[in-house]
């Protein structure tokens, strides 16, 4: 009994240095941002870099808490074995490659991009309400080859997740102006036509609304090919495309946030899952859904109007195109193989397991595909020569896989890796 | 006859040529990583009926005609997969001749024309004599680690390297490790099999239930070559694999994880004990398998994966008796529920009337609670007995598999609940894969290939130092294959500690 105790106050105590180490990311990504903003400011950005050593350092040490924790409980296992932890784990990775990179370039303008993907992240997991109870794992699961599978996977996302921070800078460096009014006034107008068909499909039934999810990916994977194979050459296409991608990026999880306070404020105490987006976006009131797509809206707007702002404050602190370029293919280098390696620890498990390396399961399929797109950015820039807004693009698309085989196969499709659910 | 052979020749030529080029490589993997997609979206190898509920009779006709219910096997998919490799297989067989030239030719001293096609060069005048120079440049190239060759003339000194010359062999490992895989592949669908087998307690079986046939033996029993070894069942069911051995399952077991209130009904481990016999039935011998820890023999592998109940039958009790004063000896008994046994070392005739599937005793009332359990899962198994003196019932107590309290025990012996056997089977997967080592050989050649072809790169350097009058004039330059930057600035660091 009071060793049980004690493992409840340690990991209340471990629950503290998350929220702690949460709230400096925070605080990080707000000196981060603000460095830019007042030019080169040392002293903000060496409190940046401060700060966030002290919340990895707060982070390092609650996840081995939590280690130790789940020791204490006679469950004993490695704290990467269920969604809430590896997102944790995910967020490390990315700050801790992150201030290598820092530490590499000596430069920190890449902090105000990256810091906002690992706060953002963390802040998901209470957003989302994950559940983050140190539960036993399933016989299955029980593999010194979890630990390997999960560490390399997941350096290789976060790898992904800072080569697509520095490629959307560079789609944004690359930018001279950002075209005609018309051009936003046609993708607004493409979202004014697609959404509310959306809403009406969804409502004759559930293979309408599939089929019209499919299609939607359709045309989105067509847009991905025209600007990869056109040469991403159309620019005013290309700013189009980086502000929904900062649009959807930011916008997600700003909106998941709205969503959880609303929820919380009207039915407190109950639980928030499965219940995403119902106070918000699929609400029964057609007001409240018409209002969040027209904050959706302005904020496309905002992103696509002020791009070039942000463009002005970057650019002092960019040596050089070529030298982001060169930063995400090497992220990319760095990612490729630990993500094959990830893949590979996770067949020799499954071989041990079950007798079979790869069973074309949705998850393993779309990690495939991830490495099917990082591969085609390899090649692509090796032998055809490609550079620049095109590679950024691909990096891009990479990194949407990269989220969809994370999130997206958990949470839409069912198949072996379906304990990583939301429950 | 010569014309046809001609046509031939172009044909093979322009086969090559297709397969040699990158673009190919490239424009595989858009189609592979594009309709890898949609066999996520359609569920895979799940049963008609199935289908049939989700899609109408229309389109599940032409998703079936497309394969797209068991898509990654398809004739297309597999052909796509095998372009692929065959891309990788002639690029590089027609690269790698080129790279190995480029390892193997000697490396040479600076000469003016070279000086053009380099890309990093730069010039600087050395105030000291050439011996000055050579000392600075060679301290240089030491301090970095270069290896570095020596040669000179009058006036004309040249100091050499190159470092990461196999670097460029990265790519060719990587591509061979793919190759490798497919073959791996290609072998295990060939002459390995997945297979099946629930083998209740107690029983043996000398064959498993196929889920992949081995392609070789169902082609050559089409050709008529040979005889597949497979059994086709005459009812049409699932047809077998003779394993030329006997498999049997003594013991299963499922360990549950254990709250404040005893076990809770999650498993955190099951196993079975599994012993192997040839055919004229000697013992070979026996493992305790456990999910993650399978049994191999005669390369046929069995994996625990599964179990259950076996419906309408009853197994047997297993109590352990011993006396109160010497816990480490007693007497293990098997009985049938309700059936009576005489136990002569205690002298008393026992009778367990039933067992339970759930039970908690609550330790301050002693009061035994019963719980529902799916499919009659044995998760604490409660065996309620009755103790005679010849017919004469002394006592009824209950005995738990684990228990929070104390049972009721009179008399001068303790009687413990040892288990229950005979009533479920182990779900073994059952998988022969003679390819599986080829795959593993790639993995290894997957995880370093990159990992040289990225981190690595073939860096060459060359410094001329010729004289002019009295001073040296100190020419640098170099090439690197791959991170070009990252050598640019090394490239400037050397020149700025040569013009020092």
């Amino acid at each position: 009994m009071e060793s049980s105790l004690s493992a409840v106050s340690l990991a209340k105590f471990t629950d503290t240095l998350f929220a702690v180490a949460t709230l400096s990311y925070l605080i990080a990504m707000v000196l981060y941002i603000s460095y830019l903003a007042f030019r080169k400011k040392k002293a903000i950005g060496v409190a940046a870099s401060t700060v966030t050593y002290i919340g990895i350092l707060l982070q390092t040490t609650a996840i081995l808490l939590r280690w130790k924790v789940s020791y204490m409980m006679d469950i004993g296992r490695v704290p990467l074995s269920n969604l809430y932890e590896s997102l944790v784990f995910f967020t490390w990775s990315t700050v801790l490659i992150y201030l290598i990179v820092e530490y590499k370039y000596k430069t920190r303008a890449f902090g105000a991009f990256v810091m906002p993907v690992a706060f953002l992240a963390l802040a998901f997991i209470n957003v989302a309400g994950i559940n983050a109870d140190i539960t036993p794992l399933v016989p299955a699961l029980k593999s010194n080859w979890l630990f390997y599978h999960v560490l390399v996977s997941f350096l290789g996302y976060a790898a992904f997740a800072v080569a697509f921070a520095i490629s959307m800078i560079f789609l944004i460096i690359d930018t001279e102006d950002r075209g005609p009014l018309t051009n936003f006034y046609s993708a607004a107008g493409v979202l004014v036509i697609l959404v509310p068909l959306g809403y009406y499909l969804a409502g004759l039934g559930e293979k309408v609304k599939v089929a019209y999810w499919m299609g939607l990916g359709v045309l989105i994977l067509a847009w991905f090919i025209y600007l990869i194979v056109g040469g991403a050459k159309n620019k005013s296409q290309v700013y189009l495309f980086w502000s929904l991608c900062v649009t959807l990026a930011a916008g997600l999880l700003l909106f998941m946030g709205v969503d959880y306070l609303i929820f919380q404020s009207l039915h407190s105490g109950e639980s928030f899952k499965q219940q995403i987006f119902k106070s918000t976006f699929i609400n029964s009131s057609a007001p409240v859904v018409v209002i969040c797509w027209l904050a959706v809206l302005a904020m496309f707007g905002f992103v696509w109007s002020q791009g070039l702002r942000l463009k002005v404050a970057l650019k002092q602190y960019i040596p050089s195109l070529d030298e982001l370029d060169n930063v995400t293919y090497r992220m990319i280098a760095i990612g490729w193989p630990l993500l094959t390696a990830g893949i590979i620890s996770g067949a020799v498990w499954a071989n041990s397991a079950w007798g079979t390396y790869w069973s074309w399961d949705p998850k393993e399929t779309w990690s495939l595909i991830t490495w099917f797109v990082y591969a085609i950015y390899l090649h692509a820039r090796y032998v055809r020569g490609w550079k620049g807004s095109q590679m950024a693009v691909i990096s891009a698309a990479g990194f949407l896989a990269v989220i969809f085989t994370y999130l997206g196969v958990n949470l839409v499709l069912s198949g072996l890796h379906s304990y990583g659910g939301m429950q | 006859m010569e014309n046809q052979k001609g046509l031939v020749e172009i044909v093979a030529e322009k086969v090559w040529k297709f397969f040699s080029s990158v673009k190919l490589a490239v424009v595989l993997l858009i189609i592979l990583a594009i309709v890898s997609i949609i066999g996520t979206v359609v569920q895979q190898g799940q049963p008609t009926e199935q289908y049939l509920k989700e899609y109408s009779l229309a389109t599940v006709n032409v998703l079936e005609t497309l394969g797209l219910f068991d898509m990654y096997h398809t004739p297309w998919f597999v052909l796509l997969l095998f372009f692929l490799t065959a891309n990788l297989a002639v690029c590089t067989l027609e690269r790698f001749p080129k790279t190995l030239q480029i390892v193997k030719a000697p490396l040479k001293p600076l000469e003016d024309e070279m000086l053009k096609a380099l890309p990093f060069k730069k010039e600087i005048t050395f105030k000291g004599g050439m011996d000055k120079a050579e000392a600075r440049a060679s301290k240089v190239l030491k301090s970095r680690r270069y290896r570095f060759l020596v040669s000179g003339g009058p006036g004309v000194q040249h100091l050499y390297t190159q470092k990461g010359l196999y670097s460029r062999f990265g790519v060719y490992i990587t591509h061979l490790s793919i190759i490798l895989i497919f073959a791996g592949a290609i072998i295990g669908s060939f002459f390995g099999f997945k297979a099946f087998l629930n083998l209740p307690e107690g029983e043996v079986s000398k064959v498993v239930y196929l889920r992949n046939e081995p392609l070789w033996d169902k082609i050559m029993a089409s050709l008529g070559v040979g005889d597949s070894r497979v059994v086709m069942d005459p009812q049409g069911g699932v047809p077998s694999m003779p394993l030329g051995f006997f498999v049997r399952c003594d013991n299963f077991d499922v360990d549950y994880y254990s709250g404040a209130a005893g076990p809770t009904g999650m498993p955190s481990e099951y196993h079975s004990t599994l012993s192997v016999f040839d055919l004229q039935g000697r013992p070979i011998l026996q493992k305790r398998i456990r999910v993650n820890d399978p049994l191999t023999f005669h390369g046929i592998t069995f994996y625990q994966s599964s179990y259950g109940p076996l419906p309408g039958v009853r197994g047997k009790i297993i109590l352990n008796i011993r006396p109160k004063s010497a816990p480490s000896s007693g007497e293990t008994v098997v009985i049938d529920p309700g059936t009576e046994k005489f136990v002569s070392s205690i002298n008393r005739t026992i009778r367990p009337v039933g067992i339970a599937p759930f039970a908690f005793r609550d330790p301050s009332t002693g009061e035994v609670m019963f719980r529902h359990t799916e499919n009659n899962e044995m998760i604490n198994p409660a065996v309620e007995l009755e103790v005679y003196k010849g017919t004469k019932m002394l006592y009824k107590t209950t005995v738990l598999k684990v228990d929070q309290g104390q049972p009721v025990m009179p008399e001068d012996y303790v009687i413990t609940y040892g288990g229950y056997w005979g009533a479920r089977y182990t779900g073994l997967q059952v998988a022969k894969d003679p390819g599986v080592w080829v795959v593993y050989i790639g993995f290894i050649l997957l995880c370093v290939g990159p990992v040289i072809a990225f981190f690595g790169s073939h860096k060459k350097l060359w410094v001329r130092i010729q004289d002019k009058k009295g001073h040296a004039l100190i020419t640098v330059a170099g090439s690197s294959n791959r991170n070009r930057l990252g050598f640019e600035r090394e490239f400037s660091k050397i020149a700025e500690e040569l013009a020092k």
